[in-house]
């Protein structure tokens, strides 16, 4: 094993809180908690995906680390390529914008996140113009450069996005982020809103990508099949927390949340003649407005006792880089990917 | 790690031909059919205003009382015997008083003036630049032609329409052109950082629009102090027009800005680090134009239509000016109107106008939106 590598990204005790405002004078009468005490860190040249039901604050996670929202608490330890990790938690916008040429984000939506009225070259070196790198003939060359790399072809720059398919945009939109060279990547959702063949495409993409350049991306996605093959190491998010954090195979194959093991379980197996049981879970995602006591897990949780009601576990370290936070978490047997079915 | 991002075995990039925005819309526009005669009625009458020395046989500022009120001249191709001339040629008016003493104007079939074209007459500028004699037509001395008639000072009201749809379509152009200029960019101040800016500027336009504009203008106009020169007057109206106007577009920008603030593409380009004028002028501003052309072809007519109103009733534009509005004042008197029916002609020119710019904005607001699929 080579040493480990540093450490890119590190994300303390995270927190983004909305608040609600209700009535004629609009007061505040309570907060969503998008994300409550996130912790995790990311290592250089590493992908971490983060996985999580619909609304349980991935996308709000990896705004705020891009500062595109103001985080109501919580450090974010970035290191920049030469120097010492700074809080980016507490800088301002201005302080904020050499470093957006080296953290970069890549959208869910390839339809709303390019501008209709700008040419496919004017949206890939936009970033360019507004870092002052390139103007003119040599913008244009890296333009061709980019869309080349993104598997697109360069002779189409003058085009307006509406003219391209969703997978075509969503590589447009591959290219913006790169046009930087940027060392972090916080790709979100980038496939969930392409048709599945288009989805491959993409995927495969990213990951050559990444091979090529060396990128550290945290891949958020709600689907544990997509980020399976791609992230060397999965974090699991639950309302806003994070429930369980380890190395892919370690999630995958030994699961030791409960909510992961569900997760897991709704990965169909390639072999379709092989039985597939699903673990279904009961009842909806709680609201982050008004989250349950305890664990926010407990009541859909098959393993759930009184203890679980009451208190919140916290995130431990229960194999070395194996992080739950589970009461039980070392007594419960948990199935993983062609594990037995626990009568 | 970060290194660039290169490609082997580079090729030439040749991007292809693209069409511009203009030409899109162009292509679209072209389409429809209304569009296309609306803009070739402001078109015809933009012409006419701009070369209206050319248009009109007589100096229409000059004052002429021995012709007051002179009927339009009758385009003849054949006389009273029947016989045909290859050219057209009118007659004179001159007046008779029958046996009730009621006068009565009669063509005097004496003599006959043909219509000639490409004529000599009085001179003027080209553009206010160029000196010239040559008109449009015009008949040879001692002859007139007037095809609308004459006023009350015996001005030949076809040249004075031309004239006076300098004033009346620089006044709605420039006014529109304020309203625009404020409401488009109040509006997307005000729909992209909202909160209490927004608030406050939202209740300023209530509190504009809560007012009856009539004699809100009146009050207003009344204010102008008719000492000031002309240019003074016509900056001042037009300004007043526009102050009251800005208010629909800066609503309407507004609306659209706030449903854009909260897309991916204005995240992405924070994401990138635009600053907000950038997010706001490069971002949000172009994906409004559409919605700017369309109000802009509206307040156009609007504008013409509360200046010829204005000044129909005293307390707009001012002699010597002339607007069409202006033009309309001798129409008032009822005995005079009904006895000289033609004066109220600028009518017709103001019915085109607001026609015209309708027509366009009909067929704009289709064109100007070339990036979405219809």
């Amino acid at each position: 094993m080579t040493e480990p590598r540093k450490i890119l990204l590190e994300v303390k005790d995270l927190k983004q809180y909305f608040p609600i405002r209700r009535g004629a004078f609009r007061r505040e009468k309570g907060y969503v908690k998008a994300v409550d005490g996130l912790s995790f860190f990311v290592r250089e040249e590493e992908v971490l995906g983060l996985v999580g039901e619909s609304g349980c604050g991935k996308t709000t996670a990896g705004r705020t680390i891009l500062r595109l929202y103001d985080p109501t608490g919580g450090e974010i330890w970035y290191t920049p390529q030469d120097g010492q990790p700074i809080n980016i938690a507490t800088l301002s916008q201005k302080e904020m914008k050499p470093l957006r040429r080296e953290m970069r984000m890549i959208f869910q939506d390839p339809f709303s996140s390019l501008n209709p009225r700008r040419t496919v070259k004017e949206i890939i070196g936009e970033p360019l113009i507004i870092h002052n790198i390139a103007r003119g003939r040599a913008l244009e060359e890296r333009v061709a450069e980019l869309m080349e790399a993104v598997g697109l072809d360069p002779n189409y720059m003058e085009r307006y996005p509406h003219e391209f398919s969703g997978g075509q945009r969503q590589r447009i939109g591959i290219a913006r982020t790169l046009s930087l060279s940027p060392r972090l990547i916080i790709a979100d959702e980038p496939v969930s809103a392409l048709d599945v063949s288009i989805q491959a495409q993409v995927l495969n993409l990213l990951q050559t990508l990444k091979m090529e350049l060396g990128l550290t991306m945290i891949f958020i996605a709600h689907d544990l099949s997509v980020v399976e093959h791609i992230s060397d190491r999965i974090a699991v998010m639950y309302v806003g927390k994070l429930v369980e954090l380890s190395a892919t195979e370690a999630v995958l194959y030994q699961p030791r949340h409960p909510y992961t093991e569900a997760l897991v379980s709704a990965i169909p197996p390639a072999d379709p003649d092989l039985h597939f049981t699903r673990i279904r879970l009961e009842g909806e995602v709680p609201s982050p407005a008004n989250p349950p006591s305890g664990c926010v897990f407990h009541p859909r949780c098959r393993y759930a006792q009184e203890r679980c009601r009451v208190a919140a576990p916290t995130l431990v370290e229960v194999e070395p880089e194996h992080f739950v936070s589970c009461h039980f978490a070392a007594e419960l047997q948990l199935r993983g990917i062609g594990g037995n079915h626990v009568a | 790690m970060t290194e660039q991002i290169t490609i082997t075995g580079k090729q030439q990039i040749r991007p292809e031909e693209h069409e511009s925005y203009f030409n899109l819309v162009w292509r679209k526009f072209r389409k429809s059919r209304v569009a296309i005669a609306g803009g070739l009625i402001v078109l015809a009458l933009a012409i006419l205003a701009v070369f209206s020395g050319f248009f009109s046989p007589y100096d229409p500022v000059k004052l002429n009382m021995r012709s007051g009120f002179t009927p339009p001249s009758r385009i003849h191709f054949t006389d009273i015997n029947s016989k045909f001339y290859g050219r057209p040629f009118v007659y004179q008016w001159k007046q008779v008083v029958d046996e009730n003493m009621y006068m009565h104007w009669v063509e005097d079939t004496n003599t006959l003036y043909f219509v000639n074209f490409f004529v000599q007459g009085w001179e003027y500028k080209w553009l206010g630049l160029f000196p010239s004699r040559l008109h449009l037509y015009g008949v040879a001395e001692p002859g007139t032609i007037y095809i609308l008639g004459t006023d009350k000072f015996g001005r030949d009201i076809f040249g004075r329409m031309c004239l006076a749809g300098r004033i009346s379509l620089a006044m709605s152009l420039f006014g529109t052109f304020i309203s625009v200029a404020v409401g488009s960019v109040l509006g997307v101040i005000s729909g992209y950082y909202g909160g209490r800016f927004d608030n406050y500027l939202q209740r300023f336009v209530e509190f504009i629009q809560s007012f009856p504009q009539l004699p809100l203008w009146m009050a207003l106009a009344a204010v102008i102090p008719p000492t000031w020169d002309q240019m003074a007057v016509f900056i001042a109206m037009s300004t007043i027009f526009a102050l009251l106007s800005w208010t629909l577009l800066a609503r309407e920008i507004r609306g659209k800005v706030m449903a854009m603030r909260e897309t991916d593409f204005v995240l992405a380009a924070r994401e990138m680090g635009a600053s907000d004028m950038r997010i706001i002028f490069y971002h949000l501003y172009p994906n409004t134009l559409s919605h700017t052309i369309v109000v802009l072809t509206l307040t156009i007519p609007s504008i013409i239509l509360a200046e010829s109103f204005l000044s129909f009733l005293g307390i707009g534009i001012q002699e010597p000016l002339v607007s069409w509005g202006v033009m309309m004042r001798e129409a008032q008197t009822i005995q005079t109107l009904g006895f000289n029916q033609w004066i109220v002609a600028p009518v017709l020119f103001i019915l085109l106008a607001v026609l015209g710019f309708n027509f366009l904005g009909d067929g704009l607001r289709d064109a100007a939106d070339p990036y979405t699929i219809t």
